[in-house]
């Protein structure tokens, strides 16, 4: 139960950083290895609005809508300087452009913030835990699962009901069509793009506390969040959802049966999975 | 490959033979860390370029040569230096034909990149938890062999002598993968590239060649990662980390994918930038992003493909008829 918990924590964490991954592929074809780094820029830019003990879980949250506002910002810039040139070349060169943005980024944090590892505590409200049938939880926990599921529920809503959603499907299955049909295609992608990005932002933001901050974060948490984009089936926000939470799980069941190595049986998952079925669980989408 | 690029190529060599002479340790040390890992890049391109698969997890084929070599020193056996190469070049050949051939008949272009890429850092973890390998620390202190060779006595443990062993030993790596390139199994490898199923229509065997290219491009990288061993003089989990992973494909595509020197000049274009700029943190990374952007959106040929443009430019110039065929061969 306890593994269930933290794996779940573990699983949307990944969640919120893959989705808005998988939203950019979904939209426009292209792997953004620079994701990891926009994150970081979130956690950042949250981390010097919060400093290192936030107030409150709302002053948290403002300081998440505000990184994912500015990462927003910075993902349209990027958008149309960089990628909307790079998106009809080969997969490869996308690759390495996105990987030069990264690095761009990272020294960015480099010089804004310095190399000092920073660290934010979890606001009063959610620092302590709560006990569910005789287990202690801590509540920071219960916070970033609600969160995933939230932006979950937000984003699949959005994307299948909602009408800018269905317009976005209509540009990023056919973008010629849906310009003919008088849907201005170019703002389409854009505001879909900065809107993914915000999403690297929020993310940053919200899974700040317990972290630490350096300008290696961005790394640990990309390879992750790829993974699960691929097991998911690229461009599926629900299929990164339901992959999230297995991956999650099998780190928390490797945690409690093979304490001595953590982390090693993802990778595992992720070859077995990858190799029954490539195309991912739920398929690729065009979004 | 035109005269004047040839006497650039020579005049390379010859600095870089002479090296020592005159700089100082730690440029010389730069200097023998980018042969080795421009002979890697190499090896990446050998599947790039020439497959058209593109391997995120090569540094773990690195990381695989540069702990054989490790232990098998550790354990003593510096006398037979040279087999300890061929014995980690094969590990290395081994373990990518295993991953060939489970993986490419499944999955290419993104898929094969993101499971090369956990792969490699699941080795990675695996190699920081085994207690035997040094875990983290990895392997410190790795001798420079001493070894004899029938009629002499070769010590690489003294001043800069290993320097011009890892210089020869490239040199031989460069020759051997430019003969494989341009061999009968390079030119069906590119036409397998350009067009699988056209390709396979002609009775090529597409899956065997390509397993072979990731098989030879695996040993390769091992070979390079064994000579990076005792250069170093220490081996960790982190020799084949991901930005190892991805060292060979910033150096091809800043030198040009398409031509066989490419990897090479971005290896050593790579590292004159990284070590101008060492000073400066922060703008290190600005730089060296930007220049990569700067190559992918304006040259998409990378440096050598610019360079043979330029050349076949001026070339042709003078006899405007001639311009046609001249601008053709941006390949070699």
């Amino acid at each position: 139960m306890f593994t269930l918990v933290n794996g779940l924590t573990t699983g949307m964490a990944v969640f919120l950083v893959a989705a808005g991954l998988t939203l950019v592929f979904g939209i426009m074809r292209i792997l953004n290895f620079a994701h990891g780094a926009f994150f970081m820029i979130g956690a950042y830019v949250a981390s010097s609005l919060v400093g290192s003990a936030p107030r409150s879980v709302l002053a948290l949250i403002a300081a998440a809508v505000v990184a994912a506002l500015v990462v927003g910002v910075l993902g349209i810039v990027v958008q149309r300087f960089i990628l909307r040139r790079i998106q009809h070349v080969d997969e490869h060169y996308m690759l390495i452009a996105t990987f030069a943005v990264m690095l761009v980024c990272v020294g960015f944090v480099k010089l804004v913030w310095g190399l000092e590892f920073l660290s934010v505590d979890p606001p009063p409200g959610i620092d302590a835990g709560v006990e569910i049938a005789g287990l202690f939880i801590p509540s920071f926990s219960l916070f970033i699962i609600a969160s995933g599921i939230v932006v979950f529920l937000v984003l699949d809503f959005v994307i299948h009901r909602a009408w800018a959603g269905k317009m976005i499907t209509a540009i990023a299955r056919d973008g010629w069509m849906a310009e003919l049909l008088g849907i201005n295609v170019p703002a389409g992608i854009m505001a879909a793009v900065g809107g993914s990005f915000a999403l690297a932002g929020l993310a940053g933001g919200l899974l700040l506390p317990n972290q630490t901050l350096s300008p290696a974060l961005g790394d640990s948490f990309l390879l992750l969040a790829f993974i699960t984009v691929v097991i998911g089936g690229l461009g599926n926000v629900r299929g990164a959802f339901i992959a999230a939470i297995l991956l999650g799980v099998i780190d928390g069941l490797n945690t409690m049966f093979l304490p001595a190595y953590p982390g090693v049986v993802v990778y595992f998952a992720m070859v077995a999975f990858l190799l029954l079925w490539p195309n991912g669980i739920l398929g690729e989408s065009r979004l | 490959m035109n005269r004047l690029s040839t006497y650039l190529l020579v005049a390379l060599a010859a600095i870089l033979l002479l090296l020592p002479l005159w700089a100082n340790s730690g440029l010389v040390f730069l200097t023998g860390t980018t042969i080795i890992v421009a002979v890697f890049a190499l090896s990446w391109n050998l599947l790039f370029g020439y497959a058209g698969l593109a391997s995120f997890g090569s540094g773990g084929l690195f990381s695989i040569g540069a702990y054989t070599m490790a232990v098998m020193l550790r354990q003593g056996y510096e006398g037979q230096f040279l087999l300890l190469i061929v014995l980690a070049t094969l590990a290395g050949g081994v373990v990518a034909f295993a991953i060939g051939f489970v993986a490419l008949r499944r999955s290419t272009g993104i898929f094969l990149a993101i499971l090369t890429l956990a792969l490699a850092e699941l080795l990675r973890i695996t190699l920081a938890k085994i207690h035997w390998l040094g875990a983290e620390d990895g392997i410190p202190s790795i001798v420079r062999p001493t070894f004899s060779i029938g009629f002499a006595t070769v010590d690489l443990s003294r001043g800069n002598s290993y320097y011009w062993f890892v210089c020869i030993a490239c040199a031989l790596l460069v020759g051997l993968t430019w003969w494989i390139a341009h061999g009968r199994f390079g030119r069906t490898l590119r036409t397998i590239r350009l067009d699988v199923e056209r390709a396979a229509f002609m009775g090529v065997d597409t899956h065997r060649y390509r397993l072979v290219a990731f098989t030879i491009s695996g040993a390769i990288a091992a070979c390079a990662g064994a000579l990076f061993a005792p250069w170093a003089q220490i081996v960790t989990p982190d020799i084949g980390n991901m930005m190892r992973s991805t060292q060979p494909i910033l150096f091809t595509l800043l030198g040009g994918a398409s031509s066989f020197w490419g990897p090479l000049i971005g290896a050593f274009l790579f590292s004159a930038i990284e070590f101008s700029t060492r000073t400066l943190v922060g703008i290190q990374e600005i730089i060296t992003g930007g220049i990569l952007l700067a190559v992918v959106l304006m040259f998409p040929t990378g440096v050598a493909g610019a360079w043979n443009a330029l050349i076949a430019g001026l070339s042709a110039r003078p006899e405007p008829a001639k311009a046609a065929p001249a601008l053709q061969p941006v390949k070699e």
